[in-house]
């Protein structure tokens, strides 16, 4: 796509919701270019970068003044929804713009439905969460709010948010996130905290991963992993002498 | 078809954790052992091992990584990942059987051996030879 490209040729643009391990949505509008090509009489058009294939003789612009209008103008939009968003509030400020002069969201929960979660989960064949309710309180979430059961608490959803709304924590082996407790496994030797066990049971029917790489932390593998090399290396010196 | 190959030889090996402070330096322009891809471990009093990715032939974290963002170099034999795919899940680091790819919190990295992308400077760097980088093929 054009948004690889640009890039590639080390242009700043600014993006929200574009991620290589996703398909590309044009959700949050910010990568938008003008285009133009030589048989167009002079007409030109505006995309989004993320979703525009890459074409011969496509000529590209990233910074006319009206692009730059129309990038304030969806910052501007952003920064209504998203008014504590550190990530949004820099881009703007890149751009100029301090205050949104539009009205704000009193709770506004940061989150610029620009569903990078909701794409990754889907990559991962789970489908946990989708946008829930429409209109005034379209949300992402879990279907009516209760734990996902396809959900596996690989947290993938709240390492791509472009803003970091999604939220978890981990207390003692428990993990929560969209309101489902998981069970952490615990290192059999050290008793540090790996992954969800949901998550170890994902990776190992899907990926083909044998059970037991899962039940040890990787400070301690790296120790097995010595003294097991160790060992090798006493034999042969014993054999040896 | 993988030609090169970083060959561990334990029994040369003193301890003196020169391969880490290469590595740590060389990714990282930054001295600190804890930022190092390779982990000398003491087995026995005054007998290491320098612990790093074996570059697996049939590799764990590639196939737990769920986003392709764990790829073999075919020209040195490295696993590398390209940080604009990851997600930093966690299943390579849960996955590895030898407890070799890391997740760095601090600077919010997976962190891996890469071959240096084909001159390791552990292997550079090493005085006794214990580390060395080998065509095989």
């Amino acid at each position: 796509m054009l948004l690889a490209v640009i890039r590639r040729e080390g242009i700043d643009i600014p993006a929200l919701c574009d991620h290589p391990a996703i398909e590309p949505a044009g959700n949050c509008r910010l990568c938008m270019v003008e285009i133009t090509k030589e048989g167009w009489g002079g007409r030109t058009k505006y995309v989004t970068s993320c979703l525009y294939p890459v074409e011969d003789g496509l000529i590209v612009s990233t910074h006319t003044p009206q692009l730059i209008e129309i990038r304030k103008t969806i910052l501007d939009l952003l920064l209504a929804r998203s008014p504590n968003s550190e990530v949004i509030q820099k881009m703007a400020e890149e751009y100029g713009i301090y205050k949104t002069s539009y009205e704000t969201i009193p709770d506004g929960d940061n989150c610029i439905a620009c569903y990078a979660c909701t794409r990754i989960c889907e990559t991962l064949g789970k489908n946990a969460i989708s946008a829930v309710l429409r209109g005034h309180d379209k949300k992402i979430g879990p279907p009516f709010d209760e734990p996902p059961p396809d959900c596996i608490g690989c947290l993938a959803c709240a390492h791509i948010c472009p803003t970091g709304v999604i939220k978890w924590h981990d207390k003692d082996n428990i993990r929560t996130i969209w309101n489902k407790d998981f069970e952490l496994i615990s290192c059999r030797l050290c008793g540090k905290k790996i992954i969800t066990r949901d998550f170890a049971d994902y990776l190992i029917e899907q990926r083909n991963i044998p059970k037991d790489y899962f039940d040890t932390c990787d400070d301690c593998k790296r120790v097995e992993l010595a003294a097991k090399m160790g060992g090798i290396v006493n034999q042969v010196e014993e054999a040896a002498s | 078809m993988m030609t090169f190959r970083l060959e561990i030889n334990p029994a040369l090996c003193t301890g003196c954790r020169t391969c880490e402070l290469a590595c740590a330096f060389t990714h990282t322009k930054n001295q600190k052992p804890g930022r190092s891809r390779i982990y000398p471990i003491a087995y026995a009093p005054d007998k290491y091992v320098p612990v790093t990715c074996l570059q697996c032939d049939d590799p764990a974290c590639v196939k737990s990584c769920m986003f392709d963002a764990l790829r073999r170099n075919e020209q040195t034999g490295a696993i590398e990942r390209d940080m604009e795919r990851c997600v930093k899940c966690g299943a390579c680091v849960a996955a590895c059987p030898f407890g070799c790819a890391l997740m760095d919190d601090v600077h919010d990295e997976i962190v891996k051996c890469d071959l240096c992308g084909g001159d390791p400077a552990c292997a550079r760097f090493c005085p006794t030879k214990a580390l060395e980088y080998k065509r095989i093929a």
